[in-house]
């Protein structure tokens, strides 16, 4: 383990000083001029460390005053610079990482997970907020987040971005929502390494797995974050209509947005991915969880999350408006795909009794099995009556989407074996499926009408096919 | 943890709550009243302030004293700024230069073509069109559909051909569209085609038409932008038109930046489009309303900076360097053009210290011949003089370390290298503490760091 990270000429030389000097004399105010100074002060922290070869990562007061910008800055410019500088910062000086232990060549050696626990986080959970250190005082300014400010951002996302509501137009939610994908990056850093290493000691240890774990606030976390990642799909309605009106009240007050405006649709685009990112990989840890659960090695301490896949489908059958914006924008195939099937199989199993733990998850449940279901038309019209045939359509198709996504990455279907040999097989045998579950529909039901969706689908499957 | 209670960024510095001043009280004399109302107004605040961090976190232990001394500091402070514009002393100024003006009028986007495209006819065609009744009259529409939920790009892998009416096509929504959704998934589809390594039958995806340079030009033309810009004009505060590019710009410079990354398989741009395309990328920087794209932005330079060939790069660096000199002029614009340019890895390292270099020459009006002459000049300026112009030289400074800091030349020159330590050394020793003009401070603060940490590391 890395024993001293702040050691090199950050302290040493009196930069750290040096640099923090630049920020100091003006930090108190928020004038063009002191905003230069943080701009500077920016400038040296990039140039002393991402920009230096054989730089060392800068100490703690240099991150915090960083994070400290992007938190409570007032330009675009600002928290832009802020943001991209955190970033670069976590890539050229991660706190995890795996290393090789062995120096030699032998790369039989399995990695090593190094954390580098002195370096600075922007997460401070309650556990260890006791054993810290005193100077944890001045946390409500460039402090650290926990499980419930964390709720608290993404409370804030979820409001802004509603259309009936649209208030995102202004540099806070720009900046809230920079804060977000710099967290979001942070945990993915955190959590991937340990990912790789197969032992849940270490997963458990994850920052995301305890930012879950406050089971108070888990449900609603997830709930809200559905609901961020659909408004933002919208996101540039809300705009154009928020825009319209204040043009209504004057030009010279839309060109005062102007620069807002432009920001926004590009850092919404990212938001929601990296909010995708997010989901995901709460899904991962999921799946990790319940293997470590099966093989023994989870304790009481670790308590029971219901697995997000579960509230997700909730959210999707309960509320029916929030499936096809849903649909739309999450596009990542594999846990699009399982989020789909995972669907259909609640209403086509048979109702037998459920026990808690065997049937939440239903481990051989395949998009190809869920298309058998359409190939007669008596079945076709039960699934139709329990979902209705938009849903249906909806899920089809965006199951086919995913499903030849996953096919042209080189994945072979599952429940059509044949790997290797031909994966142009397995997607016509896919697209013909498609085709004849969208033929049993319009048979079950004739006066169905068939979305644009379904008919892209129908029209991608066939053109394939007859290619 | 209390749960209603605001979030931790929320509760707001009441330091940096302290009102900027504004103009109009600036110009007003400051009577010892108005400050001791101001003083207790603040106070107020303060205490109301603390009270509801103290109501939302329990855990509060910093004690009154020290709150009271940062207090009469933020007072102190004010009064300084106070007596300072009292002084008379010219505000700083903002970077940024008008670089779009009247957007023109985009060509028209509906696409006859489209419907006599292979794609199109075959499945007409097809027995299957029977259970969607689809007629070449909505397929304009229907393609739209096809192209925002991603079928278009499954289509063209699974096919491994992109058809030239539907690549032109999904090129001009993705630079006139008004449609977020179109011109986000017409980027998307382009990019992935061109940059994608995925191969049917051992063959990379065909696309039957690729853009020139022209085309992304005429582009950049009808959202506005002024090719033949210059700093020197002040059109800042020219509010009466609206100029402003539109959203497209977004997709254009994702778009440049994808081209730029695959020349080993199709070399869109020559060496001159691509020096042109570095040098409207840092006019880009320049405009304060796409301030927030800058990550892409960032990426994009980086891009085309990586698309000259070893060989093209040296010149090419500079007469990037030369023609942007010429264009901007000696103010917070040509800071900000240099330090646009990240500067992370050699070759954006050489085009900032080139760039700099090229300004440091107009600075001198072009009169000094060299690095060593132009350091020389710098040395003999006498900051203590008053008649010195410190914005000036606060400019000269910021260039002068990011000619001679972003390169190598320091350890290869020490005489340079030792005139670039005396003229810091003048810079943080000339300048005395009690000088209240505005870049005063700031040229004694940089030149210090600069001393310390980057001349003698």
């Amino acid at each position: 383990m890395e024993r001293n990270p702040n050691s090199g000429k950050w302290s040493r030389g009196g930069i750290e000083e040096n640099i923090l000097a630049i920020l100091d004399a003006f930090e108190t105010r928020d004038t063009q001029d002191a905003n230069d100074d943080r701009i500077a002060f920016l400038e040296a922290v990039r140039a002393a460390s991402v920009g230096e070869e054989h730089s060392t990562r800068p100490t703690c007061k240099i991150f915090k005053a960083v994070f400290r910008i992007l938190k409570v800055g007032k330009s675009i410019e600002l928290i832009v610079a802020s943001y991209k500088l955190l970033i670069e910062l976590e890539k050229r000086f991660p706190r995890v990482y795996l290393s090789n232990s062995d120096k030699s060549e032998s790369s039989n050696n399995p990695l090593e997970l190094v954390v580098v626990n002195e370096a600075w986080s922007p997460f401070l959970f309650t556990s260890e907020h006791a054993t810290s250190d005193k100077k944890a005082a001045d946390i409500h300014l460039s402090g650290p987040l926990d499980s419930s400010s964390f709720l608290a951002l993404i409370q804030c996302l979820a409001e802004v971005t509603d259309r009936g509501s649209f208030q995102a137009l202004d540099v806070k939610s720009l900046a809230n929502m920079l804060l977000f994908q710099y967290l979001v990056n942070f945990l993915e850093g955190d959590f991937l390494p340990r990912c790789a290493t197969t032992s849940w000691n270490l997963q458990r240890e994850s920052l995301l797995n305890m930012l879950l774990g406050y089971r108070k606030i888990y449900k609603g976390l997830m709930q809200d974050c559905l609901i961020v990642i659909c408004n933002l799909c919208e996101l540039h309605t809300g705009l154009r209509n928020h825009l319209r009106s204040i043009e209504n009240s004057g030009p010279m007050l839309s060109k005062k947005y102007q620069p807002v405006a432009i920001a926004l649709l590009e850092v919404g685009k990212n938001t929601c991915v990296s909010m995708q990112k997010f989901l995901m990989m709460i899904m991962e840890l999921d799946i990790l969880k319940r293997k470590a659960d099966m093989e023994g090695y989870t304790t009481r301490a670790d308590g029971v999350r219901t697995p997000l896949v579960e509230i997700i489908l909730d959210e999707l059958t309960y509320s029916k408006d929030t499936l096809s914006p849903f649909l739309q924008v999450f596009n990542e195939p594999k846990w699009k795909l399982e989020i789909i099937v995972q669907y259909f199989w609640k209403y086509i199993t048979k109702t037998s009794v459920r026990t808690r733990k065997s049937n939440e998850y239903c481990d051989n449940a395949t998009f190809a099995g869920v298309l058998k279901r359409f190939s007669n038309s008596t079945s076709t019209k039960t699934i139709i009556k329990k979902i209705g045939s938009e849903v249906v359509q909806l899920l089809l198709a965006h199951g086919f989407l995913a499903q030849l996504s996953l096919l042209s990455e080189g994945h072979p279907a599952e429940g059509i074996s044949s790997p290797k040999e031909g994966s142009n097989s397995d997607l016509v045998d896919l697209c013909r499926n498609i085709i004849s579950a969208f033929d049993s529909l319009i048979t079950a039901d004739k006066n169905v009408e068939i979305l644009s969706v379904g008919k892209e689908a129908v029209f991608t499957a066939a053109t394939f096919i007859s290619y | 943890m209390d749960l209603s209670g605001p979030l931790d960024f929320e509760l707001e510095d009441p330091f940096l709550a302290s009102p900027a001043i504004d103009k109009k009280k600036r110009k007003k004399v400051i009577g010892l009243d108005d400050l001791l109302a101001d003083h207790y107004s603040e106070q107020e605040k303060l205490v109301q302030k603390k009270f509801q961090q103290e109501k939302a976190r329990k855990v509060v232990d910093s004690d009154d004293d020290d709150d009271g001394s940062k207090a009469i500091q933020a007072i102190v402070e004010k009064c300084q700024n106070e007596i300072q514009s009292i002084s008379g002393e010219e505000e700083t100024s903002v970077w940024g230069v008008q670089v779009f003006g009247n957007q023109k009028v985009s060509p028209p986007l509906d696409f006859p073509e489209l419907g006599n495209c292979k794609l199109m006819q075959s499945f007409l065609n097809n027995k299957l069109n029977s259970m969607l009744e689809l007629t070449e009259i909505e397929g304009g529409t229907f393609f739209e559909g096809l192209l925002k939920n991603g079928w278009l790009l499954k289509l063209a892998f699974m096919c491994g051909h992109v058809e030239k009416p539907i690549a032109t096509w999904a090129f001009n929504l993705m630079l006139y569209s008004s449609e977020e959704d179109l011109r986000t998934s017409s980027c998307d589809f382009l990019c992935s085609i061109l940059s994608s390594t995925y191969e049917v039958n051992k063959r990379p995806v065909k696309i039957d038409w690729l853009p020139d340079y022209h085309e992304l030009r005429r582009a950049l033309e009808i959202y506005g932008f002024l090719f033949n810009f210059s700093t020197n004009s002040d059109p800042i505060h020219n509010d009466s038109d609206f100029g402003g590019p539109p959203q497209n710009i977004r997709a254009w410079i994702q778009f440049v930046t994808t081209c730029c990354q695959i020349r080993n398989k199709h070399s869109i741009f020559s060496t001159t489009e691509a020096e042109e395309l570095v040098e409207i990328i840092i006019c880009l920087f320049l405009d304060r309303q796409l301030q927030g794209l800058l990550v892409l932005m960032c990426d994009c330079m980086q891009s085309v900076v990586s698309y000259f060939t070893g060989t093209e790069w040296s010149s090419s660096c500079e007469s990037i360097a030369k023609f942007i000199s010429s264009r901007v002029s000696i103010d917070i614009n040509s800071l900000r053009t240099v330090e646009c340019i990240s500067g992370l890895d050699t070759r954006t390292k050489q085009l900032r210290s080139a760039i700099a270099y090229q300004i440091l020459l107009v600075c001198f009006d072009n009169k000094v011949a060299g690095g060593d002459e132009i350091m020389r000049s710098l040395i003999s300026i006498n900051l203590k003089d008053k008649s010195c112009d410190l914005f000036k030289m606060y400019i000269y400074l910021v260039l002068t370390e990011n000619w001679l800091l972003s390169n190598q030349m320091l350890e290869d020159k020490p005489v340079i290298k030792e005139m670039f330590g005396l003229y810091l050394r003048n810079c943080s020793c000339q300048i005395s503490s009690t000088d209240l003009r505005t870049y005063s401070a700031k040229i004694r603060v940089k030149a210090s760091y600069l001393l310390q940490f980057a001349l003698y590391k």
